[in-house]
């Protein structure tokens, strides 16, 4: 899936506030699921280390049973930590109980992939429930579900039932609902995963609103790497119960290092060598053919006219094979394709300009 | 037909309504928690207590598997003890009643069971405590279904009614046999059911009517 982005995604990502603790940090933790008639115990997550810096978005990425389910209710207390250590804002919440849970998840708005709407109960009072829960007065409770709905721009659907809604109607009910008692941090599990990529789009954009606007820390789980290149600061990969990769997400999805990340950026951010090409590739050069290189642009010197210069001042003809040009949580990122001279001194020259302006070039194969 | 049967008859229609009436409201106010509780009482569940979910189970379960007119006769001395007597219309609540609580328990418990779990998550992550849960949640969630199950409820009720003739329980049933049946007058039996026919559609299409206006689900933009 690919979600065309909005000029204004390339606006760069605020800077978040340095040398603040995290609001959510992970230390060691597992999570076991104990053995059950003709089960076995299952280890759902094992040696999670991670930091959720306040105010940021950050995505956890992974297949579906590499568990970041279970990562995201633990934030909540929905799931408890078999081992180690999860602490918000400075508390430990690791020995909780159910009735010191249930004031930490009032500070804790969360929205689901299948939106998990009461069917019986109108827009207005789908927003109103957590309110209620928290035993606020009525007039109180009209006066946030009305500043809320209109947040999310559904002001005239207040007295609307969940079924007349489309599911991004829906998934902004939820947000709604998860914004209604002012949380600090925003759980999202897989909330664009029903969703269509247009209406995807919308959603998450709405998402970074809440993020930039009223500074609500969101933590997210997806396995669309669409969702995290779009809208997340940060992200950690997660498979087979470990995270295996975890950082800032351009960082991370620019130059990725664990397989399974590689895997989800090939998918989004590489470019494919055309068909025919491929199957021509040999690993040595052949003479009197070219070579075919990866020359990736990052930041700043992606918009820079790096052919036409090497044309113009090399005078080597560079013939472009493949590109693309994309934003990472705000940030340009681009890849390009291209078929250079494989013979000396062209095939150096050319080499050399490209590491003289710092850009990435890996060399792919030659062809005849 | 006489004056005098056409009084019977309606004595009788009076009878029949109060009895089941009153059954199905102790049924439905013993019957509901009983109901809530089976539902939500399994390992891992709102009040998990697999024990007491186990015991309630085999107690619903072994009431229900008595044929009713057995059930009456057993609890003849229970009958005693609250109604004063075991005979006649206001005696025959008791087993009406005793039969109808597991009955709505397990109606219950089964339009509980198919609320959506995800509820039950999103609820509990907005902090809500198991009643909470269950009263702003499940009940809500499940009433077009708690609506039907009572409905239906009501009309097995009606049917038990006949039986309570046999402890001196007035009502249309009674009134059937003993003079339908026993004095051979075909016109009164023809009545009784006529009137059962008209209580049973007129509770039904009530029943379904109010359960579509409380479901919100089929509603489409």
């Amino acid at each position: 899936m690919t979600i065309p982005l909005k000029p204004d995604s390339f606006a760069a990502a605020l800077p978040l506030p340095p040398g603040q603790p995290p609001i959510i940090r992970f230390e060691r933790v597992a999570k076991r699921f104990p053995a059950r008639k003709g089960q076995s115990e299952v280890t759902a997550l094992q040696e999670i280390s991670l930091e959720v810096p306040r105010g940021a978005i950050l995505g956890v990425i992974g297949r579906s049973g590499a568990g970041k389910s279970t990562l995201i209710r633990l934030v909540n207390g929905l799931e408890r930590a078999s081992s180690g250590r999860i602490l918000i804002e400075d508390e430990d919440v690791t020995a909780l109980s159910e009735r010191g849970w249930r004031g930490r998840r009032r500070a804790t708005g969360m929205i689901f992939q299948h939106f998990n709407l009461l069917s019986s109960r109108t827009v207005f009072d789908n927003v109103a429930l957590p309110l209620e829960i928290a035993g606020a007065d009525r007039d109180a409770i009209a006066a946030q579900v009305t500043r809320l709905l209109a947040l999310v721009g559904l002001s005239d659907k207040s007295a609307r039932y969940p079924a007349e809604l489309s599911g991004g109607q829906k998934q902004r009910v939820g947000i709604a609902r998860a914004l209604a008692t002012e949380p600090k941090v925003l759980l999202c599990d897989e909330a664009t995963s029903a969703l269509d990529p247009e209406t995807t789009r919308s959603i998450l954009a709405l998402l970074r609103r809440v993020n930039r606007e009223l500074g609500v820390t969101i933590l997210l789980i997806t396995h669309e790497i669409p969702v995290i290149k779009e809208i997340c600061d940060r992200v950690a990969v997660i498979e087979g119960g470990r995270i295996v990769e975890s950082g800032d997400s351009f960082d991370v999805l620019t130059r990725p290092q664990h397989p399974t990340t590689a895997r989800f950026v090939e998918a989004v951010t590489g470019v494919e060598l055309p068909v025919g090409l491929a199957e021509r590739l040999r690993p040595e050069p052949q003479p009197g053919g070219a070579t075919v290189l990866r020359i990736t642009f990052t930041g700043e010197n992606a918009t820079a006219p790096v052919i036409s210069r090497l044309s113009g001042t090399l005078g080597i003809d560079v013939n472009i094979l493949a590109g693309r040009i994309d934003a990472i949580a705000g940030r340009p990122f681009g890849s390009l394709l291209v078929q250079v001279p494989a013979q000396e001194p062209e095939r150096s020259a050319v080499l050399g300009a490209l590491r003289s302006l710092d850009l990435r070039t890996e060399v792919l194969g030659h062809v005849a | 037909m006489s004056p005098e049967i056409l009084r019977l008859i309606v004595q009788a229609t009076a009878d029949t309504v109060l009895m089941v009436a009153i059954a199905a409201g102790l049924g439905t106010l013993l019957g509901l928690p009983l109901g809530v509780f089976l539902a939500t009482s399994r390992r891992g569940e709102l009040f998990a207590s697999p024990i007491a979910n186990g015991l309630l189970g085999a107690v619903v379960n072994a009431t229900r598997s008595t044929p009713f007119i057995i059930l009456v006769v057993a609890i003849i001395p229970f009958t005693r003890l609250i109604a004063g007597t075991s005979i006649g219309t206001t005696a025959a609540i008791v087993p009406l009643t005793v039969a109808s609580i597991p009955f709505i328990a397990r109606l219950i418990e089964g339009a509980i069971r198919e609320v959506d779990q995800g509820l039950v998550e999103a609820a509990r992550a907005m902090g809500a405590s198991p009643l909470q849960i269950v009263g702003k949640v499940l009940v809500p969630e499940a009433l077009p279904a708690i609506v039907l199950g009572l409905t239906l409820a009501l009309v097995s009720l009606l049917g038990f009614s006949a039986m309570v003739g046999a402890v001196g329980g007035g009502g249309l049933g009674d009134l059937g046999i003993r003079y339908g049946y026993q004095r051979f007058m075909p016109d009164v039996m023809a009545a009784v059911v006529a009137v059962l026919i008209i209580l049973v559609q007129t509770v039904q299409s009530l029943g379904d009517r109010l359960a579509r206006r409380l479901n919100k689900r089929l509603r489409q933009a």
